[in-house]
């Protein structure tokens, strides 16, 4: 039962990466052999100043759209989790930008960050202030995508919280509750270290999610005004497919690979692994 | 031999080095010989033709030309746009499934001619009808022909003439002193004087530079020649404007939306001939109302850059008889004419000087009769690398605290930095 999976994982998940950790050793343009260039790539990877503004970039996108997704999908799962009225349609309209696809909804949101005929700047309008350029000003870009990040993610953070809240046992709210706690009691007692393996699951494959944003960039900005949006997916997606340097993105994934695994560390080792409630 | 994970693991890394390493340059192979009948089935890629009305005209009427005298070729066309062509083109080389016939733009015939990723062009096809001048110039790479032109994309400056009238303005600028006195002049109530900014940064910067007298790269491409005077100037002037007012770079509009001249939002813009055809579909009554007019660029210099369309052969064609058939019929003056109504762009070929088409549109008409001052892109075998840089290495001079000093020194480092590597 081993083999078929085994095989799978090796040629399409196993070889890519071989190749592509091979890759980044070479000078590759796609229209000629490759050439062993050793660590040419990554010393260019130290001059590039563009590369390292999208690693910060990358950082700040990170920074932003983890936290105040994982805080806003928790509130929501909370909401949803009670007796609410009518919850089957919150749910379904809270997940629904997650199963649209980010083309879709960057276009929409292209249309709303409009300076001249957007819904944001109308609405500014109406209230007498006189909207940015959102997606044009090195000041309001990155704020503007970040935003998009954080509406398309609560969804699915949403629904690993819903689904862990319902999981969790009701006689300890009981005991509780016979204790006199209160509920902000309960819910930072009880609530908050039970659901610590699914926050731990939810701040990882955010946080991959958040180093993999490509998407919305490419559609929303181009990485620009003066790379103030640029991702380091983004850069890799140009050095290879714009600019016919399939070797340096290779390097260049290589770094963003290690940054991940590093983080995914820290995170397992400052959370004390994924233990807990189960 | 035994299987275990680390021979499975050994056999893995080895092949994917193998594949990396070994199999990979699906480009390389040379031309195969175009003699013979043309037949077989091929993929002409096109980044032009678009919408409904492209498609129609492309598969009916030119291809349907085509048809009629190759009726032994078919030909699949795959549709993409400039912003996805190069993708498109990386993943077919990578595949190796690049389509047969390509279409791309001024500029790119050095990078793909010199890692023979398209096929040498027989120079009778120079001669094969009369061509403008310097039309057939980013054609070449070492001197041999390699692609023919389809249409043109000229830059030029579009102006209000009632906004001119108005503020009492009688000629239009003939240099950049006159240019920004005439922009700060017609800037007022939230009307811009000067919008440069619409079309693609990379490419107005050029103009300005080739109008200032600069160039981009030395006569082999091996030296960056932009990273002087010239070139920081050009920069400069557009910090200028923006800091004047007459200029800013959140209110240019967005491809496909109606242009600031349209809207009245600006009195002068750096336009293709396009607009042409924008105005006359949306905003008929200023082209009726002689409400337009255009001029071209210049400094020390007057200058036009010529962008466009060019047709080439892959070199790994497996009809290449077919193949280059295709790219000859895309080239015919009948072709280029309906691509060039089209669009809204530039015939380069004498033969159509005197069509209603170009008589009719009068930014066609300027770019034709300009064809003299017309400088294009390109000419370095690295320019697809560092035509990426341009526009993003010059941002933050424009929008952000960078002098035009530092930002035109940083683009030099890196465009030579790509030569470097070539």
């Amino acid at each position: 039962m081993v083999a078929p999976a085994l095989l799978h994982a090796s040629l399409w998940i196993g070889l890519p990466v071989v190749a592509s950790v091979v890759l980044a050793f070479t000078k590759y343009d796609v229209l000629t052999a490759p050439q062993f260039v050793g660590l040419d790539n990554f010393r260019d990877m130290l001059d590039d100043a563009v590369f390292r503004k999208s690693i910060v970039n990358t950082v700040v996108y990170t920074f932003f759209t983890v936290p105040f997704g994982m805080a806003l999908g928790l509130l929501m799962a909370l909401a949803l989790h009670t007796g609410l009225k009518a919850r089957g349609i919150f749910r379904t309209a809270i997940f629904l930008p997650q199963v649209t696809a980010t083309v879709a909804i960057a276009l929409v949101w292209l249309w709303i960050y409009n300076p001249r005929n957007g819904l944001l700047n109308a609405l500014l309008a109406f209230l007498g202030i006189d909207g940015p350029a959102w997606l044009s000003s090195t000041t309001w870009a990155m704020p503007s995508v970040i935003l998009v990040g954080i509406w398309q993610g609560i969804g699915m953070k949403m629904l690993i919280y819903l689904a862990a809240l319902q999981s969790l046992p009701k006689e300890l709210y009981e005991a509780a509750s016979v204790d006199g706690a209160s509920k902000v009691r309960q819910f930072f007692s009880i609530t908050l270290p039970l659901l610590k393996p699914a926050t731990f699951f939810v701040l990882i494959t955010s946080m991959i999610s958040a180093f993999q944003s490509f998407d919305q960039i490419y559609i929303l900005t181009d990485g620009g005004p003066a790379n103030s949006t640029t991702m380091m997916t983004y850069e890799i997606y140009k050095s290879a497919f714009r600019e016919f340097r399939v070797g340096y993105a290779c390097a260049q994934s290589l770094v963003l690979f290690v940054l991940l695994m590093g983080f995914t560390l820290v995170n397992r080792r400052i959370m004390g692994g994924t233990r807990g409630h189960s | 031999m035994e299987l275990n994970r680390r021979s499975l693991l050994a056999a893995i890394g080895a092949g994917a080095a193998a594949a990396a390493l070994g199999g990979c340059g699906t480009g390389t192979s040379t031309a195969g010989s175009a003699d013979g009948p043309a037949e077989g089935e091929i993929t002409l890629l096109t980044p032009i033709y678009e919408g409904a009305d492209g498609k129609t005209l492309l598969e009916q009427e030119i291809l349907g030309g085509f048809r009629k005298k190759h009726p032994k070729v078919k030909v699949n066309v795959d549709y993409t746009t400039y912003a996805q062509l190069n993708e498109k083109i990386t993943t077919g080389l990578a595949g190796g499934l690049l389509p047969d016939v390509l279409m791309m733009g001024v500029g790119w015939i050095p990078p793909f001619a010199a890692k023979k990723a398209i096929a040498e062009l027989p120079e009778k096809l120079a001669s094969a009808h009369d061509y403008e001048k310097r039309v057939l110039e980013p054609s070449r790479y070492d001197g041999r022909l390699y692609a023919l032109p389809v249409v043109l994309d000229t830059r030029i400056v579009v102006y209000r003439k009632d906004h001119f009238a108005a503020a009492g303005i009688r000629k239009t600028p003939a240099n950049w002193a006159e240019l920004r006195a005439v922009a700060k002049q017609l800037t007022k109530d939230g009307r811009l004087g000067f919008d440069p900014f619409s079309i693609d940064l990379r490419q107005c910067w050029e103009t300005f530079l080739f109008a200032n007298g600069g160039r981009l790269f030395s006569a082999d491409g091996k030296k960056v020649l932009f990273n002087n005077a010239r070139g920081v100037e050009a920069l400069q002037f557009f910090k200028d404007l923006v800091k004047d007012g007459s200029s800013d770079y959140a209110k240019k509009t967005d491809l496909g939306a109606p242009s600031n001249i349209q809207t009245g939002k600006a009195s002068m813009m750096m336009s293709t001939s396009a607009l042409w055809n924008q105005l006359k579909d949306t905003n008929p009554e200023l082209i009726e109302g002689d409400k337009v007019g255009a001029f071209i660029l210049a400094n020390r210099k007057p200058a036009m850059l010529q962008g466009g369309t060019l047709v080439s052969q892959s070199a790994s064609s497996k009809h290449p008889a077919a193949a280059r058939a295709l790219v000859e019929h895309l080239a015919t003056p009948e072709s280029i004419l309906g691509a060039a109504k089209q669009r809204g762009s530039v015939p380069g070929l004498k033969d159509l000087n005197d069509t209603t088409y170009v008589k009719e549109n009068k930014f066609v008409d300027l770019s034709l009769q300009s064809m003299g001052d017309a400088c294009s892109e390109g000419g370095t075998a690295a320019w697809m690398e560092i035509r990426e840089k341009i526009k993003p290495t010059l941002e933050p001079a424009i929008v952000g605290g960078q002098s035009a000093k530092d930002a035109i020194a940083e683009l030099g480092r890196l465009a030579q930095a790509a030569i470097g590597r070539m």
